[in-house]
């Protein structure tokens, strides 16, 4: 018995040993992780793209009804159809900037592993004009932000002072001059790019329209160097079809759906997120042919109806915009109380339980198109450069014809709208475009505005409000009414300016104060960023 | 036992020396140290048939007059167990069951009769053949032995540092689902807050404050064998469920004793984990000859909810001032109170029907259900001369008050210890637990929390929004917030079971080689296998698909194999002896966990099974540590009054690089028995206790120190990749804490009064802390190694028995805590504060601060000029700097105890208090952003100027809506959501009465208890007005004090019946 006890004790023993003598290196080595040896830094760009491009909530709450392309009456989208808090309220102020940088680094850190590496090159400057394209999106919203010293966790840096924005774009726009001018066909072209497959004369194209883009938004505050870059960026060569568009095509089954989807089809956004008034009223009043691709009015009446997720009735004739700044309270803001309301969509009789819908026969985005979980997350188009480089033409800058870049525009956009879909179930019939950009020629004495309009609707029709809302601070079209509604925090003004996420304060408080200081009227929503002068 | 029987006869070899018997236990610690034992010592096969042991016992000498005799306790009954020796040592036994002893001894021997609890006494045999011995309880404690680091026993006097011991009676009579949370108010420096999450719910426990960063729970040693305590998930602002810890498992009535060991030379021995403190748990187990006996416990519990709201009820739900008027515009104010006033007219609600616009007396509390917890306990135990064991069996049924939610939990416990040889003990503990928890409440944010029924208007009874859900099966969402729940619909359809099943094993064997020198191998083994089942129904309002599900699947395990030698030897006869222990541990912990979700929503509706997806995302996590240590434990004592204690041991940890991975830690101690030496009237047992301790410390996560990249879900089939957030520090080395302790424990009046009373300091140097940095330096967090805390407090435990009649006894026990926390550094240069967790608002949050105690509670407090005035932008007032508003680990806390006995009645009652801390509530922001709080009333009919100016100078004029300004005002002032914590509550009463044998006569039992039991029966004190000042969503220390959206506070009833069957 004694024997059996020390045997089993020593054989307990022995099992040990032969566990323990592996090395520690070895037990703290991460086996479901890999380093950056074994590791193919193409992976990051991929993920930097789709995780970039898809916006959903970072652009609905907030840009979008600021800039009026889409209204709603539900509360949650208070922050953006009323200026007021809702939901988290502040909470939302991070979405941007949080996923810019999370976008940012990625792309950052491809830069850092195939540093020094030649054959690599591509793969290193087409990060660089990703880094820019992400960087303009979030200093566009909050002006000064980290820039110089941003990213450099690693290195050490975990309080980074903020750039100015002028330093941002100075330094945007020498970065992306360099970096298109150092892409290389010849050599080895990036293996996991969402945008082009690996085409680098494509990206030198984005590079020299997203220095269009940047360039242009410096119109007001310093032309001159705006009118350098815009002419340096079109004599290098700029986009020059829809194929050149920049945009990533989601993969839902894989779990990186549209987050656009995503957002609208919750029940309450799908029954309450409307096209705003002035952007359906603007397209009617132009018999633009987009209207029946974009918008429709529930089928059906009644609560239920307008939370049954399947089409609706695209006719052209029948589609009206929801005006901002109304809600369901019972009050003077009900939107029973706006103007030329067109009633509610009744309840169904036959419908147990169901009520009316107060907004139910308004337009809302179209179910086939924007509820799509793979709809394209569009970024940059040929058609937005087009509408640049007109408005650039216009200025009497050396751009080319400013009627002719209009003219490819408005083709491009309508043209680009089957790019929203697999199905292209949004594509817009080739004859009424012939029709509409035929009726529709740029009359210089009104340039300024039908470039922008169109520049509107366009980034509109795609979802791109970021860029919807930033064009609107840049170049004043359209001219908006700011909705007025009580508990406001712009004071009955449209917001210019997103304010610094709340954390700021405490991870990076000297920085974030220094930047606070240099804003005039302090952190808020009203505050205007360095290009956006009045 | 049969085992053992044969064993008594066998005859053994004698032949093998004692010392190959030694150099056998050195080359098995040599394998567990893990040390290069070479072969070349001697082939195991050699040593084993060369090996035999010296088993010869009762080697008992023909004596001259054989005596029988009797031992019975202070109230007569018989005592089994007791040791009966003679003075000279050599000839001993223990009483049987019986409490009957027979030995054959020298006529002239003296006997030595002596129990643990007991004073000893001395008989001489004179000639007798039988004795009767009637014990007296040892009131002085004067050889109380307590349990030490790594199982050690030590006589209480002779220990440096402090402890406390609570018995398992006062944990398993009323009964907490969590063992853990029945510590509460009853040992100095201990505070436990349990989690509001219904049954099964973690506790955070804080020994001594806010030890470190990271300001974990202490360890739990089990039977001597470290045992997992992981939380294995909790709620944030973003919501969740709490999963229960590992101590939560544990059942009550398994329970002996559970010993704190407060110090940090106490817990030096278990190195880095101890360094929040250690809590021994001591399981039941047999006593030597006492026979079979059998053991029943039951017991019985209702919870019911307590309503802590007080809510205005003058106006009902709506909006600016209005009753809904519409389905639609009913939904849009679902949650809001900002309508007309309450006038009994029909208003229509979100569902379309119409109810009275009047107070409703179907208010939230009645959402929830009665909950009641049934725990039955059957033990079987007993022991020979040679062995004991003890069996136990248990479940407990516990219905939260939440519908449709509870607890099962099946516990099984073996505790066996056996005499192999006279010299070679072994025990196996065995505990096997398996445990569901259906559908665990989601706390803090609304999606899927049963919770917001909180959150209704004055005029909306609870049950409108029954049954939650259409005939389709599809939510009815009451609010336009699809993001709160309909709770009905969240506590019928959501689903979040967390099953585990646990084995917690130890096995140990201990050879004595002489009287002074022993040998012991431990194996302890904690595996715990453990799934999580979450389903988003279909239905499901904030949703755009048909649901969500995703289960998890993984393996915790922590293996510990130790090794220790003990020697004890008297250096000079009755003056100085040593007692010295050294040995060696390998401890290893893995985490194995699968988890597979379902992608883009259920295909077919309302079937909820992963293989209704198009398709599934799976992730794996493993992640393994190990910590190889040595260490030693060394006491002098001279003579009986002074002992000096000295550990010391070295660590290395997997968690950190080569050469940056090891750390000796040391520790001194001394006590010192003053009552001995010199005489002072009245007091019976003095002590002073004075120690110094370092203890080390790692990173909390493997592979931190390692930059790593990972392969994404790919995208269109063009791949994609990634990396952590996290920032990894190549450089991390462990962590120092360092404590300074002096006490002293007196005893007066035989035992009538005693006092025991600790200061302590302790600091800990370089902490690695995960840091909070902004994204934009392309990180969320860090890891560096530049904390600092202190903590100094002191402890008082004064107890006594008041009155003793021979009916009648009244023993009150007192104990307090001050710690005062300080944060000294934080992130090293700059000192930046460390942010926490936050609170769905997300208008403050709990930080690290340096200066100031931790957690701090960050809030927003009101803008004002120099003249302090607030200062208003569009008549809503405008929020200040962020400042640090109070620390939400309480100050100072403690416990009162009385327990009352007359006859065969005992009656016990607990009361705790809490002090200094504050509390973040989500709750008091949500009744004010939602009309309900009482502070809304004002301004209603006129609409609100607030006092102040606007920031040109100029008086605020602006009249606001009441709904908007105080929305506004909110959203902007956090201060106002931070409330003082304090409370003295009446924690527990138990009113027990005991049948003994003389009523029980010839029934088959020899003793039935029943008792009576309240749990938080009332709160004396508080300073909250709509919440439970201890209500919280998760025991994080990041979100300690944060609450919301939780779980009522409950009040406990219930009864507690214990049979003892006759042996």
């Amino acid at each position: 018995m004694k024997k059996r006890f020390i045997y089993s004790s020593l054989l307990i023993a022995g099992t040990f040993l032969a566990s323990c003598t592996k090395d520690f290196t070895d037990i703290n080595t991460d086996p479901n992780k890999t380093t950056a040896t074994l590791f193919n830094p193409n992976f990051l760009l991929a993920q930097s793209q789709v995780q970039f491009s898809n916006t959903g909530y970072d652009q609905l709450l907030f840009q979008s009804m600021w800039s009026q392309a889409l209204a709603s009456t539900y509360d949650y989208y208070g922050n953006g159809d009323k200026y007021v808090f809702r939901g988290s309220g502040q909470g939302y102020n991070g979405r941007t900037w949080d996923n810019g940088y999370n976008a940012a680094t990625l792309v950052f850190e491809m830069k850092n592993l195939v540093k020094g590496n030649a054959a690599q090159s591509n793969l290193d400057n087409v990060a660089s004009i990703m880094k820019v394209l992400i960087f303009q999106r979030v200093t566009d919203a909050y002006g000064d932000i980290p820039y110089s010293e941003a990213l450099l966790a690693k290195e050490g840096n975990v309080t980074p002072v903020y750039d100015t924005q002028r330093a941002i774009y100075t330094s945007m726009l020498s970065e992306l001059e360099a970096a298109v001018a150092a892409l290389d066909v010849a050599k080895a072209k990036p293996t996991s790019d969402l945008f082009y497959g690996g085409d680098i004369a494509q990206w030198k194209k984005l590079g020299n329209s997203l220095m269009v883009r940047l360039a242009m938004r410096l119109v007001k505050v310093d032309p001159a160097t705006a009118r350098t870059y815009v002419e340096k960026a079109y004599a290098s060569g700029t986009m020059t079809s829809i194929a050149d568009n920049a945009k990533v095509q989601p993969d839902n089954a894989n779990g990186n759906g549209s987050s656009n989807a995503a957002a609208l089809l919750v029940n309450d956004d799908f029954r309450e997120v409307r096209w705003s008034k002035p952007l359906i009223d603007y397209m009617k009043s132009n018999n633009d042919p987009r209207i029946s691709a974009i918008a429709e009015i529930s089928t059906g009446t009644g609560k239920k109806a307008n939370e049954a997720q399947i089409a609706g009735n695209n006719t052209a004739s029948l589609q009206v915009g929801l005006p901002n700044g109304y809600d369901l309270s019972g009050g003077a803001t009900d939107v029973s109380r706006a103007p030329a309301y067109p009633g509610t969509s009744p309840a169904d009789a036959s419908v147990a339980g169901d009520a009316a819908a107060p907004v139910g026969k308004y337009s809302r985005p179209r179910f086939l198109v924007y509820d799509d979980r793979n709809s394209i997350n569009m970024l940059l188009t040929y058609g937005e450069t087009e509408l640049l480089l007109a408005e650039a033409a216009t200025r009497g800058w050396n751009t080319g014809v400013a009627a002719t870049h209009f003219a490819n525009a408005l083709r491009a956009n309508m043209l680009s709208l089957a790019q929203l879909n697999t199905t292209g179930v949004a594509t817009v019939d080739a004859a009424a475009i012939t029709a509409y950009v035929a009726s529709h020629p740029l009359v210089p004495a009104t340039a300024l505005n039908q470039i922008n309009m169109e520049y509107w609707v366009e980034t509109a029709s795609t979802f791109n409000f970021n860029e919807n809302w930033s064009n609107w601070r840049r170049s004043g079209f359209p001219v908006l009414t700011p909705v007025t509604y009580a508990g406001q925090f712009t004071n009955g003004t449209i917001p210019r300016r997103i304010q610094y996420k709340l954390n700021l304060a405490s991870t990076n408080g000297v920085n974030y104060n220094a930047a606070v200081s240099r804003l005039t009227g302090g952190d808020t929503f009203t505050a205007r960023v360095w290009w956006d002068v009045q | 036992m049969k085992i053992n029987q044969k064993l008594q006869g066998a005859q053994l070899k004698q032949s093998s020396p004692k010392l190959r018997v030694a150099a056998n236990f050195a080359f098995a610690s040599l394998l567990f140290l893990n040390l290069d034992a070479s072969a070349t010592v001697l082939a195991p096969n050699t040593l084993l048939t060369k090996t035999a042991y010296n088993t010869t016992f009762t080697k008992i000498k023909i004596a001259d007059i054989r005596i029988t005799g009797k031992v019975l306790d202070e109230t007569g009954q018989p005592l089994a167990g007791v040791s009966v020796k003679t003075k000279t040592g050599n000839i001993g036994t223990v009483t049987d069951a019986g409490g009957s002893f027979t030995l054959s001894v020298p006529e002239n021997a003296i006997l030595v009769i002596s129990y643990i609890g007991y004073s000893p006494q001395e008989v001489a045999v004179a000639g007798k053949t039988s004795v009767s011995v009637r014990l007296q309880p040892n009131n002085k404690d004067l050889n109380e032995v307590v349990v030490t680091a790594l199982g050690i026993k030590k006589e209480a006097r002779k220990v440096g540092y402090a402890l406390t011991t609570v018995k398992g009676d006062d944990l398993n009579i009323a009964k907490e689902t969590n063992v853990a949370t029945s510590l509460t108010g009853r040992v100095a420096g201990l505070s436990v807050n349990g989690n509001s999450g219904g049954p099964g719910s973690s506790a955070r426990i804080l020994l001594r404050g806010v030890t470190s960063f990271g300001a974990s729970s202490p360890l739990f040693v089990i039977n001597g064998v470290p045992m997992d305590n992981t939380q294995r998930g909790q709620s944030s602002e973003w919501g969740g469920a709490d999963y229960g810890d590992g101590i939560s498992n544990i059942n009550p009535d398994d329970i002996e004793t559970m010993t704190v060991l407060k110090g940090q030379s106490a817990s030096a021995l278990y190195g880095s984990r101890a360094a929040n403190g250690v809590i021994l748990i001591t399981t039941k187990g047999g006593k030597k000859n006492s026979g079979i006996g059998v053991e029943y416990s039951s017991n019985f519990q209702i919870d019911q909810a307590v309503d802590n709201t007080d809510f205005q009820d003058v106006y009902g739900q709506g909006e600016f001032g209005l009753k809904p008027v519409t389905a639609a515009g009913a939904l849009s104010s679902g949650s809001l109170g900002w309508g007309a006033k309450l006038d009994g007219s029909q208003v229509i609600a979100y569902n379309g029907n119409s109810y009275p616009y009047s107070k409703t007396d179907d208010n939230y509390l009645k959402f929830y259900r009665t909950g009641h917890t049934f725990t039955n306990t059957v033990s079987v135990d007993g022991g020979n001369e040679n062995g004991t064991f003890r069996l136990s069996a248990a479940n407990l049924q516990a219905n939260s008050i939440v519908p449709n939610s509870g607890l099962n939990r099946k516990t099984f416990n073996f505790n066996g210890s056996q005499a192999i040889t006279k010299k070679l003990n072994v025990n196996v503990v065995v505990n096997y637990i398996d445990e569901l928890a259906k559908n665990k409440a989601s706390l803090s944010d609304g999606p899927g929390n049963p919770n917001n029924v909180t959150f209704l208007a004055a005029n909306q009874a609870q049950s409108i929004l029954a049954p939650g859900f259409d005939a389709n099966g599809k939510e009815l969402t009451f609010t336009n917030d699809t993001y709160v729940t309909n709770p009905y619909f969240a506590a019928e359809k959501f689903v979040t079971n967390i099953g585990r099943k646990r084995f917690i094993s130890s096995m140990q064997a201990k050879y004595d080689f002489t009287d002074w020198i022993y040998a012991q191998i431990r194996l302890g083994y904690d595996n715990s296998n453990n799934t999580a089942l979450r389903i988003e129904p279909t239905g499901t309002g904030y949703l755009s698909n048909n649901g969500s599900m995703f289960q998890t699947t993984g393996q915790l395990t922590e293996l510990n194999s130790d090794v220790l030698i003990g020697v004890k030897h008297d250096i000079v006869k009755d003056l100085l002896n040593f007692d010295l222990s050294a040995g060696g541990n390998i401890r290893k912990n893995t985490n194995d966990t699968y988890r597979i979700e379902g992608v883009n929503g259920f295909i077919i509706p309302n079937f909820y099974s992963l293989t209704n997806f198009g398709s599934r995302n799976s992730s794996y996590t493993y992640s393994r540590t190990q910590t190889n240590s040595a260490y030693y434990t060394a006491d002098f004592n001279f003579k009986t009054y002074l002992t000096l204690s000295t550990t010391g041991r070295y660590d290395v940890y997997s968690t950190l690089k080569d050469g940056n991975n090891g750390i000796f830690s040391p520790s001194v101690s001394g006590s010192f028995n003053f009552a001995e030496l010199a005489k002072i009237p009245g007091l019976d047992f003095g002590k002073l206790r004075v120690s110094y301790a370092q203890t080390s410390g790692e990173p909390k996560d493997a592979y931190g120190t390692d930059v790593y990249y990972t392969v994404n879900n790919s995208v269109n089939g063009v791949s994609a990749g990634g990396f952590s957030n996290q920032l990894p520090n190549l450089f991390l080395k462990p962590f120092t804490l360092k404590e300074f302790e002096v006490g002293t424990e007196l005893k007066f009046l035989k035992g009538r009064l005693t006092l025991d009373v600790s200061y302590f300091a302790r600091k800990t140097n370089n902490e690695i802390i995960n840091s909070t940095i902004d994204n934009s330096t392309g990180y969320t967090n860090r890891y560096i190694a530049t904390g600092s805390t202190q903590n100094r407090g002191l402890e008082v435990e004064l107890g006594g028995t008041v009155i003793q009649s021979n009916d009648f006894t009244w023993a009150p026990s007192f104990n307090f805590t001050y710690v005062k926390n300080k944060i000294l550094t934080t992130d090293g240069g700059a000192n930046a504060d460390q942010t926490l967790g936050t609170y769905r608002p997300q208008n403050a949050n709990l930080a690290l601060v340096a200066g100031l105690p931790g957690p701090q509670i960050m809030a927003y407090d009101y803008l004002r000029d120099a003249s302090g005035n607030i200062v208003y932008a569009n008549g809503i007032p405008q929020r200040g700097a962020l400042k640090a508003m109070g620390s939400t680990v309480p100050k100072i806390y403690g416990g009162f105890t009385n327990n009352f006995s007359y006859k065969k009645v005992s009656l016990s009652i607990l009361a705790d208090y809490r002090f200094g801390n504050k509390v973040l509530s989500g709750t008091n922001y949500y009744s004010i952003f939602r009309g309900l709080n009482k502070m809304t009333l004002e301004g209603r009919e006129t609409g609100v100027v607030g006092p102040g100016v606007n920031a040109n100078g100029t008086p605020n004029t602006t009249n606001l809506r009441a709904e908007d300004y105080y929305q506004g005002l909110a959203r902007n002032i956090s201060a106002l959501n931070v409330l003082d914590g304090s409370f003295i509550k009446l924690r527990q009463v138990s009113l027990g009465y005991t049948f003994g044998k003389e009523t029980l006569g010839r029934s088959p039992f020899s003793a039935i208890t029943l008792s009576l039991v309240g749990r938080n029966l009332w709160t004396i004190m508080k300073h909250t007005d709509n919440i439970d000042p201890e209500s919280t969503f998760s025991t994080d220390i990041r979100y300690a004090g944060i609450e919301g959206t939780s779980l009522p506070f409950t009040r406990t009833y219930g009864f507690n019946l214990n049979i003892k069957f006759k042996k």
